[in-house]
């Protein structure tokens, strides 16, 4: 059947005007058969243009049209809703891409000319076999999961629950917190990250809407957007929290002693314990893997001493099914592996410590409260080196990326130190001072001017301990010399990492990563807490190094587009999806093997679609041998007249 | 070392037990250097069996003629087939149940290990007899053939007259097997992919001009496919003659057929055709080199197969049919897959 196609030729300005002879794209494509009109106009995306092809549709009984304009990426939907107005249907409209694809890319006008009437010749002839389909309906489940109990996911989960969703929000370790609550100070203003963070905790304990999984990993999820099913272990601590009362009986009498993961080894804990004092859920959680053994109960002290009687040792894992309809990830992030920094002599000297261990000898509730103390001798430090950019900024031996903090947190870390010791002297070795951010500069200057920081411009090459004090070679860039600092403890800003086990996690979930190992977003700037996967958003430093100010931020966002879909009556999935002939499938499966989005399955001895999931990529119909799937509106038919076009008259 | 008589056996106790339907075997056939594919039925015939090598032709393509008239049937007889597989033939049969188009329950394999040998290439025998019609052959101690015809008994050391798949072979017994006979030795020979190494050699205008050569000699006969044991399709996608049409097949369906090359044997569509082809065995192909045995105009296919079998051994060190749980080459990938053909 013949039909009546529209072209419109977007100029761009001179975007695409300045490369392509836009009027004779238009002229030429008047030619072909099934294009009853064709016009060109400076901007299609503007009102006027929309409503230019608005109209043409309604005076010409145009069936279909073809926008000759930017990447489909941009102005697709815009232009679907102008043919959807003038009332046609909107998957009778497609973009053929002479921007990105053609007078961005060349400088001949001629022929590039020449290649924007093929590309839009391509398009006309894949819209004339276009179907007209209908949007599918899904229904939402309102109800939300946020996985990671830090900062990020604790803002996350708050905002969500106060505009009146319920929220799943899974922690793997016994307490949310996450790392902010290990901090001592913040910058740029000081304030204590203990006292500032603690209220939200509380609130997420405390919130009906809130749903709190700690001590819990998430094992699966599948499903799609609207309608997830997340499968969440919960691990056993064998400890009732509505009986225990937190007094404390049973870790005395504990006889293991491991290091304490909240001050990062500098304390030791019990093998029953509760990581800090105002832990959310209050209680206490038994580590069942220092534990000398429940089967057959080797040691059993701690439950004798239990008056309440919160012990109890038959706790099973359990396996929590939750429905969902949209998810925030925020699994944050870990230091750099101390294994890998053996130059510093990390993990090799008492007295070098990253930044976190540093924050806990800081923190009024550390292990020295708040008085800085030398580890190996409890001596208090007149001479600290703060070490810059360990592991970042280092592309042929450690990661590549800026991990954009320790900037700031060194200048902090130096400034507390002179605050406690104001005798000492702290020096600061540094590639460059990143400190762009409100009041940042000034939090930088302050250090040096009223704290009398000495910042050192250069490596450091080499960390040595002798006669009880830590040596520090490096080199003073900018006054070009060598320089030996005989310290009593040195501080490295260590790179920040994704979350142990994230990558692991991220492919269970099919969720891309950056190449190094952060969540990827779906674009880089307007999709920048979007996934690829729709219905799963980001939050946190999972994604990219960031402060608290910036992973707050970013966590609201996820919560609003998490919220976005929460708040629809239904939700609408495009109808170009796969779909089977099914007397050429001979069930093979190879589809259902190669299906990114789990699809397609097997009934009956052939391919099924599961059409809510199916994202059109078109793998399926490229993978099958006989040419038995394929997807609507880009069938294997248009894609063979689209090539003829291409590259044939 | 397999014995015929034990083969027989088994033969005759499964058809008289009607643990199977039939079993697909070997017989003489009128041609001397050439066994016939026979379908024994009844315990009777059992001695109808051969097994030597002759015995050359990948019997799985049969089990696909078997799943068509089952479908055709209203109550069909649902009890496996009893197959003869060498080596190879296994592979066939391991592709076969990883693309499920058939299940485990369809078939009883009855395993033959080519031990040290393999089967003949009968096309070398012919040059050797010098045109000569051979009357009667006989295996001597499995290290020669002796050929008698009307004018003179010559022997030939079997090596110069074996296949060239079996020179190549990796692993010449079963992979897969309900009852089994041989010896389970992986041959390992130096060069698996010997016959490649001269085509391989070529500037690409030689290679060129070579299958241009060769290409333009087929008269798209399908006797390839038509021998091909993976090559199932109802329909094939290169050709589409409308077999898979049917009283639900819409006629918008009808149009939407591409017609991806013309029937017609010129050199540009006979490309398309071998080419395609090739692409669709590549990790599927197990070497059988039926297709080459089967040309009536001698193109050399079987070089096509192996050197997508070289390079998909080299790139994912993948080879076809070994297990039927391995998941396909096409559908599969790995993390550590080379990706530096992405630019």
């Amino acid at each position: 059947m013949k039909k009546r196609t529209g072209v419109f030729v977007c100029h761009c300005g001179i975007n695409i005007a300045g490369t392509v002879d836009v009027k004779n794209v238009a002229e030429e494509l008047m030619k072909h058969s099934n294009v009853a009109h064709s016009e060109d106009y400076v901007y299609m995306c503007s009102d006027p243009g929309q409503k230019l092809i608005e109209n043409s549709i309604k005076e010409h009984s145009l069936d279909s049209v073809v926008i000759a304009c930017c990447s489909p990426n941009l102005h697709e939907t815009t232009f679907r809703n102008c043919a959807k107005a003038a009332g046609i249907n909107e998957f009778q409209c497609e973009i053929a891409n002479i921007r990105e694809q053609c007078s961005w890319v060349h400088k001949d006008k001629l022929k590039a000319t020449e290649k924007a009437k093929k590309i839009t010749h391509s398009t006309v002839e894949r819209v004339v076999k276009n179907k007209s389909l209908e949007p599918i309906s899904i229904p939402v489940t309102r109800r939300g999961l946020v996985i990671g109990g830090g900062i990020a996911g604790i803002q996350a989960a708050l905002d969500m629950a106060n505009s009146g969703y319920e929220v799943v929000l899974v922690e793997k370790s016994p307490s949310i917190g996450g790392h902010m609550i290990q901090l001592s100070e913040t910058f740029p203003t000081l304030d204590c990250s203990q006292c500032i963070l603690t209220p939200k905790m509380v609130e997420v304990s405390k919130h009906p809407k809130i749903k709190l999984l700690t001590y819990s990993e998430v094992q699966e999820i599948t499903g799609y957007v609207g309608n997830f099913k997340a499968k969440i272990l919960k691990k056993p601590t064998y400890v009732d929290p509505t009986k225990c009362t937190l007094c404390d009986e049973c870790i005395d009498v504990c006889p293991i002693v491991v290091p304490n993961e909240f001050d990062l080894g500098l304390t030791g804990r019990k093998a029953i314990y509760i990581p800090f004092p105002q832990a959310i859920p209050a209680t206490f959680t038994l580590d069942i893997a220092n534990c000398p053994g429940l089967l057959p109960i080797a040691c059993g002290k701690c439950m004798d001493v239990c008056e309440p009687e919160a012990i109890n040792y038959d706790m099973k894992p359990e396996i929590i099914e939750e429905e969902i309809g949209s998810i925030v990830l925020a699994t944050g992030y870990d230091l750099y592996d101390k294994e890998n920094m053996k130059e510093y002599g990390y993990g090799k000297y008492a007295d070098v410590l990253d930044g976190l261990q540093f924050e806990r000898l800081l923190s009024a509730s550390g292990p020295t409260m708040g008085e800085v103390l030398r580890p190996s001798d409890h001596k208090v430090p007149k001479e600290v080196v703060f070490i810059q950019c360990v592991g970042s900024r280092d592309p042929e031996l450690h990661c590549a990326y800026c991990s954009k903090i320790c900037c700031m947190y060194t200048a902090k870390h130096a400034m507390l130190y002179k605050h406690h010791v104001p005798d000492g002297q702290a020096y600061i070795f540094y590639i460059d001072i990143r400190s762009g951010g409100k009041d940042y500069e000034e939090f930088v200057q302050r250090a040096k001017e009223e704290d009398g920081l000495v910042y050192l411009r250069g490596k450091v090459s080499k960390i040595f301990e002798e006669n009880g004090k830590i040596t520090v070679w490096g080199a003073d860039t900018l006054a070009g010399k060598d320089i030996e600092i005989n310290a009593d403890m040195v501080v490295l800003a260590t790179a920040m990492r994704p979350a142990k086990g994230a990558e692991e996690f991220a492919k269970k979930l099919k969720i891309s990563l950056d190449k190094d190992g952060f969540l990827s977003e779906a674009h880089p700037k307007l999709k920048p807490v979007e996934s690829v996967t729709s219905g799963l958003f980001f939050a946190g430093a999972a994604q990219a190094p960031k402060d608290i100010p910036e992973a707050v931020a970013q966590a609201s966002g996820a919560a609003s587009k998490a919220i976005i879909i929460l708040s629809q009556d239904q939700l609408f999935h495009s109808p170009m999806v796969a779909k089977v002939s099914l007397n050429l499938c001979t069930g093979c499966g190879m589809c259902v093997d190669v299906c990114p989005y789990d699809s397609l399955s097997l009934k009956d001895n052939k391919a099924e679609v599961n059409e809510v999931l199916c994202e059109g990529c078109g793998t399926c119909s490229a993978t099958c041998l006989r040419a038995a799937i394929e997807v609507k509106n880009i069938t294997p038919v248009q894609i063979y007249e689209m090539i003829d076009a291409s590259v044939g008259g | 070392m397999v014995n015929l008589e034990e083969i027989k056996k088994e033969a005759k106790k499964i058809l008289e037990e009607g643990k199977v339907k039939y079993i697909i075997g070997y017989a003489k056939s009128s041609n001397a250097l050439m066994a016939a594919p026979t379908f024994v039925k009844k315990p009777e015939d059992i001695d109808k069996l051969i097994w030597d090598p002759t015995c050359f032709q990948n019997l799985v393509k049969f089990l696909i003629d078997e799943k068509r008239k089952k479908a055709r049937e209203k109550e069909p007889d649902t009890r496996p087939i009893g197959i003869f597989v060498k080596g190879c033939d296994s592979r066939a049969i391991n592709v076969l149940l990883q693309e499920k188009f058939i299940t485990r329950e369809d078939v009883y394999i009855m395993g033959l290990s080519c031990e040290d040998v393999g089967v003949l290439d009968k096309k070398k025998i012919f040059k050797k007899l010098k045109g000569e019609k051979p009357e009667k052959i006989e295996f001597d101690q499995r290290k020669n053939i002796v050929i008698s015809t009307k004018e003179k008994t010559i022997k030939i050391p079997l090596k110069e007259i074996l296949a060239e798949r079996c020179l190549e072979c990796t692993s010449s017994f079963p992979v897969i097997s309900d009852v089994f006979w041989g010896d389970r030795n992986n041959r390992s020979p130096k060069e698996p992919f010997k016959c490649l190494e001269q085509i391989e050699s070529l500037s690409q205008e030689e290679k060129w001009d070579f299958w241009q050569q060769q290409l333009s000699k087929c008269i798209r006969c399908y006797a390839c496919r038509s021998v091909c044991p993976m090559c199932y399709c109802d329909e094939c996608v290169v050709d589409s003659i409308n077999l898979a049409i049917t009283a639900d097949t819409t006629a918008e369906e009808k149009a939407q057929k591409i017609k991806w090359i013309e029937k017609s044997p010129e050199s540009s569509e006979n490309f398309g055709y071998h080419l395609v082809r090739a692409m669709h065995l590549a990790g599927r192909c197990i070497d059988c080199s039926e297709c080459e045995r089967v040309c009536p105009v001698d193109i050399p296919i079987r070089f096509l197969n192996k050197k997508l079998e070289k390079v998909t051994k080299e790139l994912f060190d993948y080879k076809a049919g070994l297990d039927p749980e391995q998941p396909s080459l096409v559908s599969s990938f790995k993390d550590e897959d080379p990706e530096d053909f992405i630019r």
